[in-house]
């Protein structure tokens, strides 16, 4: 099938401003995904298009985009499920939002980053490491708390598709939520007064407007909403 | 294989937090609590205003005759404690998405504050001293 591409392109370089490019592919398959198309573009039309990615199946988390006006992971969006039209297929990719584009489809990453550390997203315990010096052992029940939020793979689809963290950017953003409840919700982790405290603060969970986009856009399918009402549950009852 | 088969206690551990409360959270908490009340108080307001009696004959007497029993004279005042503070708290969320100026942010919040006392407190005296008997 043949497939057009409108891709919003910006070289800082260049460009005042950024504008729409236009691609079109022959010999497309409904199984390609939109990175496979991305990459085609590059290889054979346009050499300068540039984007980020790594893994190209779903596991780094380098290559979120906005595609059709949603967010997702190129790796992982099949051209099947982008509403094919007969032998053709449009399809729109733009950078995500909220972050400040660098070039093309990249954006800057760090101001994400900064919201990620500010949740000390690392184990803190003052417990002795267990007499046979190997892992230290938790219940089944207490392992299941936080397994949903175990998959993160920091790809910023979530945090860039909320209209909060749009509106302003010193929203720690349901990403850095995400992290925290990981380490909150372990019992054996001693870190969560110093976590919840962040989370506490006016730019923490309360900017949260249970809006659902960062449930939407997970490509790991996290419970994103759900694990923010469990972080505020927590701050408002005092118990984790 | 000992770990894996093992069966582990099915008691969640569960652990106290200590966190300093701040404005946001009770506002926060004020929300839901409200919100639900109001699921109660407003769709039942809802109900008998427009679906049980006709809103065409929403007349002064109507009003007269319900307000008439302190129980309804306390429902509406209940119903307003709640609505209002929640509509305009919902209000300053979304001015505060976009009002990144401390000192703005401020008094917007100071200004619609005072809104809210004077308006409940005002309706409060009105509901309170309405007098049933002076409506002909
Ligand atoms: S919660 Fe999901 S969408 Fe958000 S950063 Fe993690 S993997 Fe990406
Ligand atoms: S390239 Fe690694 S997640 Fe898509």
């Amino acid at each position: 099938m043949q497939a057009t591409l409108r891709i919003r392109r910006f070289n800082p370089e260049t460009d005042k401003k950024p504008w729409w490019g236009e691609y079109t592919l022959e010999n497309v398959h409904r199984t390609d995904t939109v990175l496979d198309l991305l990459h085609r573009i590059k290889w054979e039309q346009d050499g300068t298009l540039t984007l980020r990615r790594s893994c190209a199946h779903g596991v780094c988390g380098s290559d979120a985009m906005r595609i059709n006006g949603a967010n997702a992971l190129a790796c992982k969006t099949l051209v099947s499920r982008l509403g094919v039209k007969g032998n053709e297929i449009k399809i729109q990719v733009e950078p995500i939002l909220g972050l400040p584009v660098e070039k093309d489809l990249i954006v800057d990453m760090e101001p994400f980053f900064d919201h990620y550390r500010a949740v000390l997203p690392y184990f803190i315990t003052d417990q002795p490491v267990p007499a046979d010096g190997r892992e230290r052992l938790q219940s089944q029940v207490d392992r299941e708390r936080f397994d949903d939020t175990t998959k993160c793979i920091l790809c910023a689809a979530c945090t860039s598709s909320c209209p909060s963290f749009w509106a302003d950017d010193r929203y720690i953003g349901p990403a850095a939520i995400v992290q925290a409840h990981r380490f909150v919700f372990d019992s054996r982790d001693e870190g969560m007064n110093e976590r919840l405290d962040v989370l506490a603060d006016t730019f923490g969970v309360w900017k949260c407007r249970t809006i659902f986009n960062c449930t939407n856009a997970c490509p790991r399918d996290i419970q994103v909403t759900e694990a923010i009402a469990e972080v505020k549950q927590a701050i408002t009852s005092g118990k984790v | 294989m000992a770990a894996i088969t093992e069966k582990t206690s099915d008691r969640m551990t569960v652990r106290r937090v200590q966190i300093e409360g701040n404005r946001e959270r009770y506002a926060w908490l004020f929300m839901r609590l409200s919100g639900v009340a109001m699921l109660v108080l407003a769709v039942g307001h809802m109900v008998i205003q427009h679906v049980l009696n006709s809103s065409t004959n929403l007349t002064l007497q109507f009003v007269a005759v319900q307000w008439s029993s302190w129980g309804w004279k306390a429902y509406d005042i209940f119903l307003l404690w709640m609505a209002i503070p929640h509509g305009i708290r919902g209000l300053f969320n979304i001015l505060s998405d976009y009002v990144h100026n401390p000192g703005l942010k401020r008094t917007i919040g100071i200004l619609l504050t005072l809104f809210v006392v004077a308006t409940v407190i005002w309706a409060t005296i009105a509901i309170s001293l309405f007098d049933s008997a002076m409506i002909p």
